[in-house]
């Protein structure tokens, strides 16, 4: 999905399953802005469940944003994003498998497929669900906070600061 | 802006996000395996998603049953409901169709190879085998060598569906009546250099150790030991080195399985589909369908499908063709009762004459069927895997090595459907979207026959059903209490270290089935649990 013809430095992925609740937010988010429209040489992809070719997509690209569901604890529809020291505590690669992989696999994974062309920034954005039932819909508190996530990711992308405590694990 | 407020545990609980688990026990008596039981651990409640839905929900919904083989969901629901609408498909849609589904399988090879299987080669247990050291030089997860190069060039083909397909994994490009890309001549010049690329920096270089031209000629077991000692380029090559890596450490001797199988088939010939049909497939097809069971090749028939429930956690103990199929799941504490332990169905086919059979597919399956002989002009004839079984007999060696021979077989055929697209034709015309109908679509997976069937009452889904190579492979035992093709596979299998039984992984692995898989070692005598494996890890 390219949204010009400027070479791309940003790259947003979105992470999850379309059947399974909640973990749709990912593809959802994606389909959102890719109708909003990107600015130039901002990226965006489905990663779906597909696990390590998110890891191959990053190539080249500058800034990485990464978006995935999640289940903390915390309240549904709560947004954590993070970025700097937090994600460069990553998973060992042993124990990754093609079948189950995760957002911090993959980008542990990237790292070492990319070497030096790993992106110099990346960050993570991860909505809090409540549901994961194989062919459920996304569930109220998600749906609200999908529009939160999405003017979110529309400011970071525009290289607005955030504001607030947003950036605090940073 | 205050909505992002909270810092991040890392440690967030995993999801178990795409096919779920597969749990294999098996049963150990004097170091070899006298029995096993696949557990499917999970409900997969596609078929319910479906029902009710507008036809083309299918294409949206299985494409993301599995993050992994997606593009082949897609190829089988298109055909599908093509031939449920009866519509027109252009050559070049069937080509770009063709062209996709043969990518996302090349990308699948050497994946699966270094990621999933060969890790396993550097198991401790061989730490004592003459060549451990080099094995450990190439396969050695993310340090190897040949591992670091596979794996690195694994993205390319699937390259080659992003261009024709937008995206790849879950790309949903094919619809009824074409594609929705037009190719231009930029699009296939970038494939063939891409491909080129492919094909000469891994497949030549690194896996075959020569030209694919050259490893194609090989048509028998005595060509095969003749092409190892030919030259040093092709002994030391990644696949030189694995035929004889493996028969010093016996991979030639286990994993035989019941010796049937099933292909359903792939890749259309362009000029005999465009009206596409159930009846009109097999003869359309390239790479060819077929039964194989005691020596005798039989023709495939859909309708010769059956899924029986008598061990899985559906109700009752049905035994139904898929247009009939139900998904009625059961508590499975309920089920175990019963008797029934897998959220798998066992599929199973009935050959005229001879009954129900349990059929292994994938790669050794598809090749045994590209052996048979009587291929029209336009199917591909292999007689090399066949007369392998005929001389050595299957084993997890040769359910590998059937499954690299492809790498050579489609990459020539990707390269002939690039230069067949005539791009100022069309890739798509628009179909009547009939209300009554069904429709069959199948495929091969890189890991085997994916099949949908799909009912049409009053313009919506009545019934849809999807049977996996996975569940072919993997399914329980049937109501004559008949093992499933990879039960079957673990039977005989000697086990040298029962702490750390190495040998079930290569089983287990040489089916590349898409569910996480853990098996469980049980001393037959005893009742002793003896370890657990997990196998599906890249580690």
């Amino acid at each position: 999905m390219l949204s010009d013809n400027c070479a791309p430095h940003t790259l947003i992925i979105g992470c999850g399953n379309l059947l399974r609740g909640d973990d749709a937010v990912g593809p959802l988010v994606i389909r959102h802005l890719w109708e909003l429209g990107l600015p130039p040489g901002v990226r965006c992809a489905d990663g779906g469940t597909g696990g390590m070719d998110v890891a191959f997509q990053m190539r080249g690209m500058q800034r990485v944003i990464l978006v995935d569901a999640c289940r903390s604890g915390a309240p549904p529809g709560t947004i954590f994003r993070t970025t700097g020291r937090k994600v460069e505590q990553l998973p060992p690669l042993t124990g990754i498998n093609l079948h189950a992989f995760r957002w911090d696999h993959a980008l542990a994974f990237a790292h070492w497929l990319l070497k030096e062309e790993y992106p110099q920034q990346i960050v993570v954005y991860l909505l809090e669900g409540a549901s994961f039932e194989l062919g459920d819909g996304v569930s109220p508190a998600v749906a609200a906070a999908q529009q939160r996530l999405v003017q979110l990711l529309w400011e970071e992308i525009q290289g607005v600061e955030s504001r607030g405590d947003a950036n605090l694990d940073g | 802006m205050s909505t992002a407020t909270k810092t991040l545990d890392l440690r967030v609980s995993p999801l178990g996000r795409v096919e779920g688990d597969l749990d294999v026990n098996v049963r150990i008596e004097d170091g070899v395996v006298v029995d096993a039981w696949t557990e499917a651990a999970m409900f997969r409640g596609f078929e319910i998603i479906l029902r009710g839905k507008d036809p083309q929900a299918g294409l949206i919904v299985t494409p993301r049953i599995c993050g992994i083989c997606g593009g082949s969901h897609l190829t089988k629901a298109v055909w599908a409901l093509d031939t449920a609408w009866r519509t027109e498909v252009p050559p070049n849609a069937i080509l770009v169709r063709n062209i996709a589904q043969a990518c996302e399988t090349l990308q699948s090879i050497p994946r699966w190879f270094y990621a999933l299987f060969a890790i396993d080669l550097i198991n401790k247990n061989y730490a004592k085998a003459p060549e451990y050291a080099e094995a450990v030089r190439r396969f050695a997860p993310f340090a190897g060598v040949g591992y670091e190069k596979g794996v690195t060039l694994s993205n390319k083909p699937v390259e080659i569906y992003a261009i024709f397909g937008g995206q790849w994994p879950h790309s949903s490009f094919m619809i009824p009546g074409g594609v929705m890309s037009a190719a231009t001549l930029g699009d296939v010049t970038r494939s063939v250099a891409i491909l080129d690329f492919w094909q000469r920096e891994w497949l030549e270089t690194s896996w075959l150790g020569c030209s694919i031209d050259r490893w194609l000629e090989n048509q028998t077991w005595s060509d095969v030991l003749a092409w190892l000692d030919e030259n040093a380029e092709q002994h030391n090559s990644d696949l030189g080195f694995f035929l004889r890596y493996s028969m010093a450490i016996g991979l030639d001797k286990f994993g035989r399985g019941f010796g049937s199988y099933l292909a359903m088939g792939t890749y259309w010939e362009p000029e005999l589909y465009t009206h596409p049909t159930i009846e009109g497939r097999n003869a359309a097809l390239i790479a060819r369908s077929g039964v194989y069971q005691d020596g005798q090749f039989y023709d495939f028939d859909q309708a010769n499908v059956r899924e029986d429930t008598a061990h899985s956690f559906f109700e009752g103990a049905s035994y139904l063709h898929p247009f009939d199929g139900r998904t009625e799941p059961v508590d499975p504490a309920l089920g175990r009762k019963q008797g029934k332990y897998s959220w798998a169905k066992s599929p199973r086919y009935e050959i005229p004459g001879v009954g129900a059979k349990p059929l292994e597919t994938g790669p050794l399956a598809r090749q045994m069927i590209a052996g048979r002989p009587g291929a029209a002009s336009h199917q591909t004839y292999d007689p090399l895997i066949l007369n392998i079984v005929k001389e050595i007999g299957p084993s997890v060696m040769v359910r590998v090595l059937a499954r690299m021979h492809e790498a050579a077989q489609y990459t020539r055929l990707v390269r002939k459907w690039l230069s067949e697209l005539k791009l100022h034709e069309k890739f798509y015309i628009k179909p009547q979207e009939l209300p009554e109908g069904r429709g069959f679509g199948a495929t091969e997976a890189a890991r085997g026959a994916l099949a949908d069937w799909i009912v049409l009452k009053d313009g919506k889904i009545e019934n849809y059903q999807v049977i996996t190579p996975t569940a072919w492979n993997i399914g329980p035992r049937d109501r004559n209490n008949v093992h499933g093709p990879m039960e079957e596979a673990f039977i005989g299998t000697p086990i040298a270290d029962q702490s750390d039984p190495v040998e079930l992984g290569h089983v287990a692995r040489s089916f590349d089935s898409c569910l996480v898989c853990t098996v469980h070692a049980y001393d037959g005598k005893t009742g002793k649990a003896l370890a657990d494996l997990n196998v599906s890890g890249m580690c």
